[in-house]
């Protein structure tokens, strides 16, 4: 027997109550009549939005049509506005305004190749947006005070009442190629911050190929592809972890290139990995880096060779320290805002 | 008892039919029409067949579909050449002049089109994700395509280009040309890919929409097209952004992904 006044249908998505008389989910557009996909580990599986299914918010409607490459249709009404990078506009009627939104530390959001401004639509019409990978639309309701980070070149569109920010992601290491001291961010220099405030806000989001959510409980640690990360709960930590395989190498830089970097990512929260995702580069010796762990599957130096940061390489070695620091200072010399 | 009518190419079939014999949409699913009014192109399901004159093309596969025509003597087709994926051995093919050979090197477009001429089997396929488009095209008909669309064509179609106007070079984002398909006394088959998911609209006498241009696919010749600048900046230096506006009457498709011009 239901409880008066709760919900009848919790969306295992997305969480968010409804009567549940659709057939899909008026907050996500996930199926309702479908049994869950969830791996022996853990990995709940998001269904794709079937063609033409329909997500509510505000007094607005969005449509999702199409199967490789989705198609989020928007019809605007009332005092309804979204925001969205100008790349992702597909079609508009032609009595739907436009207008720009700018954004702060567009120096910065330009050499991260990020957007320098969003655009805003008002309406009332219809709208369309679409991404330019094949994939997936992810529909992240987002309930007032709730926010998740979200890596860049995700996002679609956003509801007006959801706030955006975007911060320094702090997960990076450096290289050396000669002279040259090389950057690497493996999620990228910034991540996408997205709150509702007020009232429940709509975030679309596109990720590649299908994409796999996760509950971590606190402490609970989970290591994905840097580049597999769609988004994650505020809440949830995310640091780098370097593992060297064991076996004999000779010290080579073969002993470098058999690394790991992974992305850490620490409950308690949901995380979100897509199963497309960029092939991770040859990160040679790592010279200084953000606060990372670190393990190698030899049993210590006697193989051959040491830490880069100086110590001695131990199972679950923490070296964040240094690299915390460090990543701290240059987050703030990046920091143009 | 009653025809069936294709919903997509308003070709009539035979009752109990489930792919349509000219276009080889699926008879017995519904149309899919967006709240606005687009409606998705049909999805040719896997080893899907129709006919053509005396030859008949079979749609196989549905992340990057491959079409295969099997000609009949007599019939022939015409592609851009690297979109061949096979061939039967035995099958001729010779070259076709477009015309306006060095502008349209310049325009990275193909000057000569290869063609097969039946008998025999050939096999065509882009190089990304999307939907083969099948378009029958009445007689006395015109059809534009974006740059690099086109699949393949019958030999009853005239293929020539259009060349777009300033306006749509520099801001159209279309790129130079258009190829222009047009058929005279005879119908013909037009095949295109289309990148992501096709959508098409009919535009009533004077109804406007405007497009991502990236995002055209193809049109009815009676529909004009114009870019239009929209009174927003899209970057530090601040460029404009335009869109394409297209006027009806007719069709118009749009391919869900493409690559944005002008991006900042």
């Amino acid at each position: 027997m239901s409880t008066p006044g709760a919900p009848a249908y919790t969306c295992p998505y997305c969480r968010m109550g409804s009567e549940g008389a659709s057939h899909t989910c008026p907050y996500c557009g996930a199926p309702v009549d479908v049994s869950l996909r969830v791996t022996h580990s853990g990995w709940l599986e998001q269904p794709p939005i079937r063609d033409m299914a329909r997500i509510r918010f505000g007094h607005s409607t969005c449509q999702i049509s199409g199967a490789y490459v989705p198609v989020a249709e928007m019809d605007l009404r009332g005092e309804d506005w979204v925001y969205f990078s100008h790349h992702s506009l597909l079609h508009t009627d032609t009595k739907v305004s436009l207008a720009n939104l700018p954004l702060k530390g567009g120096w910065k959001r330009m050499r991260a190749g990020l957007p320098l401004m969003m655009m805003w639509a008002k309406g009332p019409g219809h709208i369309a947006f679409s991404a330019d990978a094949p994939g997936e639309t992810l529909a992240v309701p987002l309930a007032p005070g709730r926010a998740i980070d979200v890596v860049e070149h995700s996002f679609l569109v956003a509801t007006g009442n959801v706030e955006y920010q975007w911060e320094n992601a702090n997960v990076w290491f450096t290289t050396r190629d000669g002279d040259e001291t090389e950057w690497h961010f493996p999620v990228g220099q910034t991540m996408d911050r997205f709150t509702a405030a007020g009232s429940n806000g709509l975030l679309l989001l596109h990720a590649p190929g299908n994409t796999f959510i996760r509950d971590l409980r606190p402490d609970q640690r989970i290591l994905v592809q840097p580049g597999a990360l769609v988004w994650k709960d505020q809440s949830v930590a995310m640091f780098l972890h370097f593992e060297y395989p064991g076996g004999a190498y000779w010290y080579s830089s073969a002993r470098w290139q058999a690394k790991t970097t992974w992305l850490a990512l620490q409950g308690p929260g949901r995380v979100a990995v897509k199963s497309v995702y960029e092939r991770p580069e040859h990160t040679g010796y790592v010279y200084q880096h953000s606060g990372a762990t670190q393990m190698s599957w030899n049993s210590g130096p006697s193989q051959g060779f040491g830490s880069p940061w100086g110590g001695q390489v131990a199972r679950g070695f923490i070296a964040g320290g240094l690299g915390g620091i460090l990543g701290s200072a240059i987050s703030s010399m990046f920091d143009d805002n | 008892m009653d025809r069936v009518e294709c919903q997509w190419c308003r070709a009539q079939n035979e009752p109990g039919r489930t792919s349509c014999l000219t276009c080889g949409a699926p008879l017995d699913v519904k149309n899919l029409v967006s709240d606005s009014g687009w409606l998705e192109a049909p999805r040719l399901r896997d080893m899907s067949e129709f006919r053509f004159a005396n030859s008949t093309c079979q749609i196989e596969g549905e992340i990057v579909p491959v079409a295969e025509l099997a000609l009949a003597a007599g019939d022939s087709v015409f592609f851009e050449h690297h979109v061949m994926l096979w061939k039967e051995p035995n099958v001729p093919v010779s070259a076709l002049s477009t015309g306006g050979g060095l502008k349209r090197m310049l325009g990275g477009m193909p000057h000569i089109v290869t063609v097969a001429h039946g008998p025999g089997r050939v096999a065509l396929s882009r190089d990304a994700t999307g939907e083969v488009v099948v378009l029958p095209l009445h007689p006395s008909m015109e059809i534009d395509v974006r740059e690099h669309a086109f699949l393949a064509a019958t030999h009853t179609l005239t293929y020539s280009f259009v060349r777009l106007g300033i306006a749509n070079v520099l801001h159209g984002g279309g790129g130079m040309y258009m190829d222009r398909f047009v058929t005279q006394s005879w119908p013909g088959l037009l095949l295109l890919h289309g990148y992501g998911n096709v959508f098409q609209k009919t535009l009533q006498p004077g109804e406007k929409i405007q497009v991502e241009p990236g995002g055209f696919l193809y049109k009815d010749s009676s529909v004009t097209m114009n870019p239009v600048k929209l009174n927003v900046k899209t970057g530090l230096l601040g460029r404009s952004m335009y869109l394409a506006e297209m006027t009806g009457p007719g069709r118009v498709g749009i391919q869900s992904m493409y690559v944005h011009h002008g991006s900042d």
